[in-house]
């Protein structure tokens, strides 16, 4: 399997785990898009504001002595986006409806971001 | 007094983070990531410099952006309420200078105050003078001005001479 294709598997998986996320997001911890099932016209966009998000989140985190950085959750009236940190190289973003259990994400997420860290 | 906001801005690698750090040392705030691109250095800003520090009777806050274009909707949330622009342009990197003429044009179209333009990495191979950056930039030579970056006390001499002139020469 390529890194693509392990990505994509990881991807799939942590769709079935939690069947409502609505869009799934791996990039590089600078802000580009490498697998991804957002709609390609907002796919550049939404790898880098990921990015942007994770890097506040994470200086915010160190900044405010909160600990390491678990991810940064972005809240409004329609649902989620949910930023993790997938090693130093990548960022994992999670776009999710209102009344997602974010409890279970979150466990699914982190180890998805886990086994992304080896990945890239 | 009320502090100054003062942005930094520019393209990819122009020196906008290694600015923030010569001026404010390890009070920087940064939000540096990877390159996972050949930029011709090892991380890139992804989301902002910032720093406050002291130019004469005033508080300076400084906000850096980042360079890439992708990361373009920082740009006007940082910018929100600034008072003057310092833009940075290496001058080792012409091939940079149109996106910079459009970043400039950006800025002060959208937010028109004081700016002052400075030319970094005038030690490195062929770089373009202050003088011929502000010819292409068609900016008068008084606003466009040659600096390195990681020097505390050049990167403050420019930072001064943009207090001056966004505060009038008060
Ligand atoms: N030789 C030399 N190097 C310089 C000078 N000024 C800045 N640099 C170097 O040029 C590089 C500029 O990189 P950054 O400060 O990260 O650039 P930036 O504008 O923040 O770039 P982005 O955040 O990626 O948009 C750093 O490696 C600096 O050390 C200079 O006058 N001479
Ligand atoms: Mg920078």
């Amino acid at each position: 399997m390529t890194r693509q294709e392990e990505i994509q598997t990881l991807i799939r998986s942590l769709r079935q785990a939690v069947p409502e996320v609505s869009g799934v997001m791996v990039a590089s911890a600078d802000g580009l898009p490498m697998v991804h099932d957002f709609p390609e016209g907002e796919a550049a966009r939404i790898a880098a504001m990921a990015a942007t998000s994770l890097g506040l989140g994470k200086r915010i985190a160190t900044t405010l002595r909160l600990g390491e950085f678990q991810e940064t959750v972005i809240r409004g009236q329609n649902g989620y986006f949910v930023v993790y940190e997938a090693g130093e190289k990548g960022v994992l973003a999670l776009a999710l409806p209102t009344g997602a259990n974010l409890g279970l994400v979150h466990l699914e997420a982190r180890e998805a971001a886990r086994h992304l860290k080896d990945l890239l | 007094m009320e502090p100054l906001k003062v942005l930094v801005a520019g393209p990819v690698g122009a020196g906008k983070t290694a600015l923030a750090k010569s001026l404010l040392g390890e009070e920087a705030l940064t939000t540096e990531a990877k390159a996972s691109e050949d930029l011709g250095k090892e991380t890139t800003t992804v989301a902002l410099d910032f720093g406050t520090l002291a130019v004469g009777p005033y508080r300076v806050h400084l906000f850096g952006v980042p360079g890439q274009e992708r990361f373009d909707f920082m740009w006007d949330v940082l910018a929100e309420g600034a008072l003057g622009l310092l833009f940075l342009v290496a001058g080792d990197r012409p091939h940079h200078l149109p996106e910079a003429r459009r970043m400039l044009d950006y800025f002060l179209s959208r937010h028109p105050v004081p700016y002052l333009v400075g030319v970094t990495r005038l030690d490195l191979g062929r770089a373009w003078t202050p003088g011929e950056v502000a010819l292409y930039l068609r900016l008068p030579e008084e606003r466009v001005m040659g600096l390195d970056a990681r020097k505390r006390e050049e990167a403050f001499r420019a930072l001064a001479r943009l207090v001056e002139l966004a505060t009038g020469g008060e």
